[in-house]
């Protein structure tokens, strides 16, 4: 027997213990917990896909039909995209892409203890590894649909710039927001299953406020909701280091990157300090 | 602290809300205190708030095992939970050394789409297993649950049996030093509950701590050396598991009363050409005495060939002692009409420190109608073992 393991469970835990010790509490739990969340996320996998023929393809399903309807709606010219210098095509499908790992992510880390009520009702077992293991599915979504942005580079021989191989560090802050927003939201959709419904309708609203699918408008108050839209740089900035190799908008982007930072760190701290009191509520 | 004490718990206290909304609301307050780093006021009961486990200390030594035992709704569950560290206490504080395996739901974390073999690993790495420890033990894991070739198979075709053998395999895989065992021990078949307890026995002479939370008080006398009742979320805790057992079984019958002061239940008395009353010689037996129950009756018109059902049950929801009909004693019962008195005597009935209840009810036209049912409380006393002339007869021989 450990005996050096001793567990005590008493209110306000972590008020008790001072804030000091929070961070490597946190990263120790994760650390300790990799094959766990490996695990979560391969059940989320399997789960998902098994009763499926197409299977992880759907990934690809995705962006093409919300890409494509942009290219109809374009062509006929009900829709103006704007000034594109690279092919729409491209353009749309890898900021779909960059997009997707944000929207999906948040759904299904905001729903993740929901979802798991039953288990973790039963069961006690580090619930941040279970919002973290939930944004697997949407990085590996991300990896299938960035291979189609590689099968359409090929197909418009479009050269990319060298920031392409950067990409993995590129969406960091995209991640780092995402993770931050579903860790409170999470919890939050726990106790008010309001939030999980008004995400997704929230996530077709910005999908639209954002520009992913027409480039940003010059004038008049899409451009200035715009300016101040930090997933508008999380996406755009990305995207076009890797079509075009230029940053216009670096400010934006730094400023965008430590906010994801601050509210990831903030959300984490938040989600560490009450998950004790969510499994009674779920 | 004692130091060979596992299991300490200090004048623990859950609170839980009866109302969904208000509860959201408090949710979202407590977690808002929680987050700015302000305390959460847990202590005190807001509107509309109940203690679900009030005010509970007790301690539990390293290779010991506990009963936790109390009626439907006394907060048995809630305190596991607590222990295990899935809900946190609102007042008071639990110490718990070494790793602790909980069996609140068997297989609470499978996925039915996913086979055995995908669901053994994700359960185990969710009990807290590593990846080593899970390759290590998996052929263990698979022999225990014992579902042959149905390993690959999406565990949503698996019958109850199996589904709970490969949930309780991979849970007393984990090697935990103390083990929380929620009743789970009902379902699956007598040859896997025998394996179950062959198991639990094994963990426990290796120096396992157990808290066991069952209805069933065989099981509860056998394992447990001491317990815990829980009434209303209120603990008493004995030294003595036969003592807190017998304290249970009267909770079924007094309701609060004081004892012997229990009424006969008459909860169906005939209709118009029929009436009942009902007597009976003696509440409080020694094992071995007769009950005799007589029922007077006043009919206007006869009933020929009535079937009398008679079974004492034993206190707790399920259980019995003995049920039989007259018709498997061969016994022709006419109900005459007119005033008269029937007699049903239980012979000698073998029955030892308990409580019970004697239901007779009679059937008319072959079954198509009930004519009398009641409901007769009971008590058996305790009686010294050295006797056993009051008891079953049981005979102890070798034979060649």
């Amino acid at each position: 027997m450990d005996s050096r393991l001793v567990t005590t469970y008493e209110p306000d835990n972590s008020l008790k213990k001072g804030y000091k010790g929070i961070f490597p509490e946190i990263f120790n739990e994760l650390k300790a917990n990799r094959w766990l969340i490996f695990q979560l996320f391969k059940k989320d996998f399997l789960a998902l896909y098994k009763q499926s023929f197409i299977g992880i393809m759907w990934a690809v399903i995705i962006p093409l039909i919300t890409v494509g309807t942009f290219v109809v709606l374009n062509g006929a010219g009900v829709f103006n995209a704007g000034a594109i210098a690279v092919p729409y095509a491209l353009y749309a499908v890898l900021g779909v892409a960059i997009w997707q790992l944000f929207a999906a992510g948040l759904i299904a880390s905001s729903n993740s203890l929901v979802l798991a009520g039953p288990m973790i009702t039963k069961i006690n077992f580090s619930l941040k590894s279970l919002v973290v293991a939930s944004l697997g599915q949407s990085l590996l979504s991300f990896l299938i649909q960035f291979c189609l942005v590689v099968v359409l580079l090929v197909y418009y021989r479009f050269v990319p710039s060298a920031w392409i191989l950067l990409m993995p560090l590129l969406i960091i802050p995209i991640i780092l927001l995402t993770m931050g927003l579903g860790f409170i939201l999470s919890l939050l959709n726990g106790i008010l299953r309001d939030i999980g419904n008004m995400l997704s309708v929230c996530m077709t609203f910005f999908l639209f406020l954002t520009p992913i699918l027409y480039a940003k408008p010059t004038t008049g108050l899409l451009a200035v909701v715009s300016t101040y839209n930090p997933l508008y740089y999380l996406v755009g900035v990305p995207r076009e280091l890797v079509l075009a190799g230029t940053i216009s908008e670096w400010k934006g982007f730094a400023l965008s990157s430590a906010l994801a930072a601050t509210v990831f760190l903030i959300c984490l701290v938040i989600f560490h300090l009450t998950e004790t009191r969510i499994t009674e509520r779920i | 602290m004692n130091d060979e004490a596992v299991i300490r718990v200090e004048h623990v206290s859950k609170k839980f809300c009866k109302n969904l909304k208000t509860s959201m609301r408090y949710g979202i307050e407590d977690i808002s205190r929680n987050a700015v780093g302000m305390p959460s006021r847990c202590g005190q009961l807001r509107e509309r708030e109940f203690w679900a486990v009030d005010d509970v200390s007790f301690e539990v030594e390293r290779g010991e095992t506990l009963g936790l035992i109390g009626p439907n709704g006394s907060g048995k569950t809630t305190l596991l939970k607590m222990l295990n560290g899935i809900f946190w206490p609102d007042k008071g504080k639990i110490t718990v050394k070494g790793r602790v395996g909980a069996l609140i739901e068997v297989g609470a974390g499978f996925h039915p789409m996913l086979t055995g073999r995908e669901n053994i690993y994700v359960n185990a790495a969710i009990l807290g297993m590593s990846k080593a420890e899970t390759q290590a033990k998996f052929d263990s894991i698979v022999e225990f649950a014992d579902i042959g070739d149905f390993l690959d198979t999406s565990v949503k075709h698996y019958s109850s049996g199996m589904f709970v053998r490969l949930g309780f395999a991979v849970a007393v895989h984990c090697e935990p030093d103390v083990l929380l065992v929620d009743e789970v021990l009902a379902v699956g078949d007598e040859g896997f509950q025998t394996k179950c307890f062959n198991k639990i026995g094994e963990l426990r002479e290796a120096g396992i701590t157990t808290i066991l939370v069952s209805h069933n008080m065989h099981t509860i006398s056998n394992f447990a050396g001491k317990a815990v009742l829980l009434q209303n979320g209120r603990a008493t805790y004995y030294d003595n598991t036969a003592q807190a057992i017998k304290t249970y079984n009267k909770l079924f019958l007094l309701n609060g009363e004081a004892d012997h002061n229990w009424e006969i239940q008459t909860l169906h008395e005939g209709n118009n050409n029929i009436s009942f009353n009902t007597r009976i010689n003696k509440t409080v037996l020694t094992p071995g005495d007769d009950i005799t129950l007589l029922i007077d009756y006043a009919a206007t018109k006869e009933y020929r060939d009535v079937e009398i059902d008679v079974v004492l049950l034993s206190s707790s929801e399920s259980g019995m002692y003995f049920q039989a009909t007259n018709k498997a004693y061969d016994k022709v019962v006419n109900l005459l009409s007119g005033k008269h008195t029937l007699a049903i005597s239980v012979e000698r009935a073998p029955i030892h420190n308990s409580v019970g209840r004697l239901a007779v009810s009679i059937w008319a036209k072959n079954r198509a109608e009930m004519l009398f049912w009641c409901r007769v409380p009971v008590e058996f006393t305790e009686r010294s073992y050295a006797h056993g002339n009051n008891f079953f007869r049981v005979r102890y021989e070798t034979l060649a």
